[in-house]
């Protein structure tokens, strides 16, 4: 695309200097390397205290280079079994959090898929008002309505579960909503022809929409998965249950005196932590990123 | 709805009960729980309540800390908002016209997609804090006097940077799927009919991305209000004082925190109202995108 | 799977299970992050092993607040903890809400422990309890607000820590601004300013006795005394004499530890943390007072926070919960908590204790906060009682933040306090009617 550009450029605009082209390219790059900066250089940085001791970070602040506790840092934060009944260390931590990112994403995906079906795809009378009631909840937050959520958890003898944990927060619209926006966007053809073929709506939504809609169903599962992965209020309420602590809630346990001061928070093991946090979701991001931006790009047709 | 739709009843109602009973259960039921109980004031442990009518209300009405809250969201959302759009369609549009390295910027500023907002906050306020904040000391070496936690605006500075940084990313990957969607038909067309880059950008692509950038608009109103909750909370430390904190983050305060379940619900569905708005607003506008492609 | 293997596991479960009836489960919710919490892990543990017929298991639940509020959830959809640590703003929610608690003086009792308040330490024994002085509450992580002080900082300026208001103002800042320090810093304005400043000279807080006696009650916060106080701060301010990070406690407690700061209000509990990460030498004094109010400064009350034992459990739980209060307040276990995280003992026994073995030598800081919470008691001394305390606080930190960035007045700032203070104190009354 660029190469065009430049052809063209050159080719319209002869009496400009040739230099001025590749002036461009390199402040294209410019910009693009600076944002990467902008974006990365915190990362780095919270990668390199995580080398550190907890006092040398709490007198002088995050660190560019890196100190002699790596190993020491990385191996509390992921094998030292913390908490009282020593159930828990960070890689159970990260089972869990897996297992809260996992069932979101896949729970909401089928919940999510499955309604976008039924609206979009049936001639059923509320169509659009069960649209619009799935819509509305888009947009409250969990947090704003935590409490009496959590007494229907209560209630239903769902706390201390996973259940409890993941399914309270499929209870908002996101997944519904890309779907049904994809599934607007699938040519009308498809059915016309599946129904000629003798195909019933299972066999339809099974064999065609399905695997029609793999980049799209990608790209949901990305997002919700970093969604329900980074959780921590809802886990912290729900859970009073050590071998079923998250991630993130191991590393809020131990910042939790950075405010008030009364003893030296073990920052490098938190650093430690929220570097082994990050890691799962930027994986799955950096290695789906094709079907990621694929998926968005069809739906945006 | 398809032109060529089934027409089965059962089914369909099948598929969306899972849905409806989910969000009944944990929306309406909550949402229905939280509007009652504004007009109560109730004791916490639910030993007792009276009946106060419209007091949490109009107690919002004339509070000035409430209504300094509800225009630092204003401002927060709007800087927010247009910065994390404008910076990641400048990325987006760049990244689109380098051939080389074109994956690896992708991928590098997806990164932080991934950080979990309690994370963020606590890059943030390290970054930031007043005696061995990194920025706070390159600030101070170029004669700036930053104070986080003591000047309003130094914390909400903070607030604002932290939310952006966060929310680029999405946006950036949502610009470039819009980018990479414009077919080269279109382009190439643009080349002919453009000699200016800039022109043929805002001639050209920039009405192409509008479906793009105005659902990633809303998307992007939603996360300044809501999701930024962490960041704030972390930046803060939990003891808002005499810093900025937005609405959302006060619904927390007084209610989670202050054990005020009345005010607190009577804010829960000011913000309601407010989101159902802006549901309106996006809905309409979706139908009508829908119509036009 | 064999079937030797099964029939195993199956006796294994079996006896498991028979182990499990034969002892009481009780539950323990608390706020403890940290080292603090492997520290209260340690002493629950030590509690299981120490005897066979209890299992308490301690949960970290969030901050202070998100304890709290944990707590009341729970015991609204009746899955409370045996056990939860509330924080002392959070003193009157809980206290008010007859039926959500056990008192704990009660439960020792009915329990066959033997208790008698005058053991506890006299400034550490009212803020926990009801009107009549019967403990609701466990004290447990409690704490002071003293003055820490940078010892080579004083000396280098030729002074000493001072123990009143104008000794500072006239001698002691002057001084120490000249040696090239920030004389005073504090954290937590309304814990240390506000409501110690008016236990420590002894002066009414709130109506109802300072909100004991009823829920009726109006704050009294808006005092000439406290604006002096306040008019004052904000002079040294100008002057150099004090200086104001914000509301996080930790911000105003770093310039301190860095050497900036000469002098520092913050809790007795800071001591172990100070202690880690300083390389001068400190000490401490008990907060300085007006001599201008008050001739004869009375005690501190204990800011930090109690045990509750929750209601709802049956005689056998209640029975280890209350073996768990005795275990926790044995000489012994004051001294130990005591020693390894700083809080003030809650008893005078095992005060006495930690002075034989020779810890304050040691550290003579660690005693000055129990040595204020001793001082001469007075009418409006023993703490208060507010409803919607954690929000009256955050009006406070708000204000107050206002008067040191020079957004307001004292004046107005004072008045703000107390119309929205009460305004809340109001709403709380009615949501116990």
């Amino acid at each position: 695309m660029a190469e065009i550009s430049e052809t063209q450029v050159a080719a319209t605009a002869p009496t400009r200097p040739v230099k001025r082209i590749r002036w461009d390219t390199i402040g294209d790059h410019a910009v693009l390397i600076a944002g990467a900066l902008l974006m990365l250089v915190p990362v780095y940085m919270v990668f390199a205290t995580s080398s550190w001791d907890a006092i040398t970070i709490h007198r002088e602040g995050m660190q560019f280079g890196f100190g002699e506790d790596m190993g020491v840092n990385y191996n509390a934060a992921l094998f030292e079994y913390g908490g009282f009944t020593d159930s828990v260390n960070g890689v159970t931590m990260l089972a869990n959090s897996m297992i809260l990112g996992l069932g979101f994403a896949i729970g909401k995906i089928i919940v999510g898929m499955m309604a976008a079906y039924a609206i979009v795809y049936f001639r059923l009378r509320f169509a659009t008002l069960a649209f619009w009631m799935i819509f509305t909840t888009l947009l409250l937050p969990l947090e704003v309505r935590i409490l009496p959520s959590y007494e229907v958890i209560t209630a239903m003898n769902l706390g201390n579960t996973y259940t409890g944990l993941i399914v309270p927060l499929i209870a908002s619209a996101t997944a519904t909503f890309f779907f049904r926006q994809y599934f607007r966007s699938v040519p009308e053809e498809l059915i016309e022809a599946a129904r000629i073929d003798g195909a019933g709506p299972v066999k339809f939504f099974i064999d065609i929409l399905v695997p029609l809609s793999k980049t799209m169903i990608a790209a949901m599962f990305i997002i919700m998965f970093v969604f329900g992965w980074n959780q921590y209020l809802w886990p912290t309420l729900i859970t009073t249950d050590e071998s079923l602590f998250t991630l993130v809630r191991g590393i809020r346990q131990i910042i939790q005196s950075y405010a008030d001061g009364s003893e030296t928070p073990d920052y490098g093991q938190a650093a430690a932590l929220a570097i082994i946090a990050m890691t799962p979701p930027v994986l799955i991001v950096v290695f789906f990123q094709n079907w990621f931006v694929k998926g968005l790009t069809e739906s945006d047709k | 709805m398809k032109r060529a739709a089934f027409g089965h009843i059962s089914f369909p109602i099948l598929l969306l009960l899972p849905q409806l009973v989910i969000i009944a259960i944990f929306f309406y039921w909550p949402a229905g729980y939280a509007l009652q109980s504004s007009f109560y004031l109730e004791d916490p442990f639910g030993f007792g309540s009276t009946f106060v009518g419209m007091d949490n209300y109009t107690r919002l009405a004339s509070s000035s800390s409430y209504m300094d809250a509800a225009w630092f969201t204003l401002i927060f959302t709007s800087l927010v908002t247009f910065f994390a759009l404008a910076i990641a369609l400048l990325l987006a549009v760049k990244a689109d016209k380098v051939i080389r390295g074109a994956r690896t910027y992708r991928t590098l500023l997806m990164w932080v997609y991934a950080i979990a907002p309690p994370v963020a906050g606590l890059i943030g306020v390290m970054l930031f804090d007043q005696s061995r904040g990194n920025i706070t000391q390159l600030l101070g070496m170029m004669g700036i006097e930053y104070r986080l936690g003591v000047n309003y605006w130094d914390t909400a500075s903070a607030m604002i940077t932290v939310s952006i940084w966060k929310q680029i990313p999405v946006n950036f990957i949502f610009f470039l799927s819009g980018l990479q969607a414009i077919p080269q038909s279109v382009r190439e067309a643009a080349m002919i009919d453009n000699r200016s880059g800039t022109r043929r950008f805002w001639d050209i692509t920039f009405p192409l991305l509008a479906p793009t950038g105005f659902f990633l608009l809303i998307i992007n109103i939603t996360y300044s209000l809501f999701d930024t909750f962490g960041i704030v909370d972390t930046i803060v430390k939990g003891q808002p004082g005499n810093n900025p904190m937005t609405l959302v983050y006060r619904v927390f305060v007084d209610g989670f925190r202050g054990q005020d379940l009345g005010g607190s619900s009577a804010q829960s569905v000011v913000l309601m109202v407010l989101v159902l708005i802006l549901t309106i607003v996006q809905f309409r506008f979706l139908e009508r995108r829908i119509h036009y492609t | 799977m064999n079937l030797k293997k099964t029939v195993g596991l199956g006796l294994a479960f079996g006896l498991m299970a028979g182990a499990a009836q034969a002892q009481t489960e009780i539950e323990f919710w608390h706020a403890m992050g940290g080292q603090l919490g492997e520290t209260v892990d340690q002493m629950a543990a030590n509690f299981n092993a120490s005897q066979g017929d209890y299992v308490i298991t301690p949960v970290f639940k969030g901050t202070y607040e998100e304890t709290l509020t944990s707590a009341i959830a729970a015991f609204r959809a009746g899955e409370q903890p045996n056990i939860v640590q509330v924080f002392d703003a959070g003193a009157a929610t809980v206290i008010g809400a007859q039926g959500a608690t056990v008192p704990v003086e009660q439960l020792l009792s009915d329990n066959g422990v033997a208790f008698d308040r005058e053991d506890y330490i006299s400034g550490v024994r009212n803020f926990y309890a009801d009107a009549d002085g019967q403990m609701i509450g466990m004290p447990f992580n409690s704490s002071t607000p003293i003055m820490y002080y940078n010892a080579d900082a004083l000396e280098a300026a030729g002074v000493t820590a001072p123990a009143t208001w104008e000794e500072f103002a006239e001698t002691t800042a002057p001084a120490l601004l000249e040696a090239g320090y920030i004389p005073l810093a504090q954290s937590h304005l309304p814990w240390i300013f506000t409501e110690n400043f008016f236990s420590r000279h002894n002066l009414q807080f709130a109506s109802n006795d300072n909100g004991y006696t009823g829920v009726d009650t109006e704050i009294m916060v808006n005092h000439p005394a406290i604006r002096a106080h306040f008019n004052a701060l904000t002079e040294w301010q100008e002057a150099g004499y004090f200086e104001w990070y914000g509301t996080g406690w930790g911000d105003n407690q770093d310039p301190f530890e860095a050497g900036e700061v000469a002098m520092w209000l913050g809790s007795s509990g800071s001591f172990g943390g100070i202690a880690d990460r300083v390389d001068f030498n400190f000490s401490a004094a008990m907060l300085p007072y007006w001599e201008a109010v008050t001739t004869e400064p009375t005690q501190t009350f204990i800011g930090g926070a109690a045990l509750f034992a929750m209601s709802g459990f049956d005689a056998a739980e209640n029975e280890a919960t209350a073996a768990f209060f005795d275990y926790l307040a044995s000489t012994d276990n004051q001294v130990f908590w005591h020693v390894a995280t700083g809080y003030v003992p809650i008893t005078t026994a095992a005060y006495e204790a930690a002075a034989e073995q020779g810890h304050y030598e040691e550290f003579p800081a660690a005693e000055v906060g129990v040595q204020q919470l001793q001082l001469p008691a007075g009418e409006f001394t023993r703490g208060y009682r507010m409803g919607f305390y954690v929000q009256i606080r955050d009006v406070m930190n708000r204000e107050y933040g206002r008067i040191l960035t020079g957004e307001t007045s004292v004046e107005d700032a004072f008045e703000t306090i107390e119309a929205e203070a009460n305004e809340l104190l109001a709403r709380f009354a009615q949501t116990q009617g």
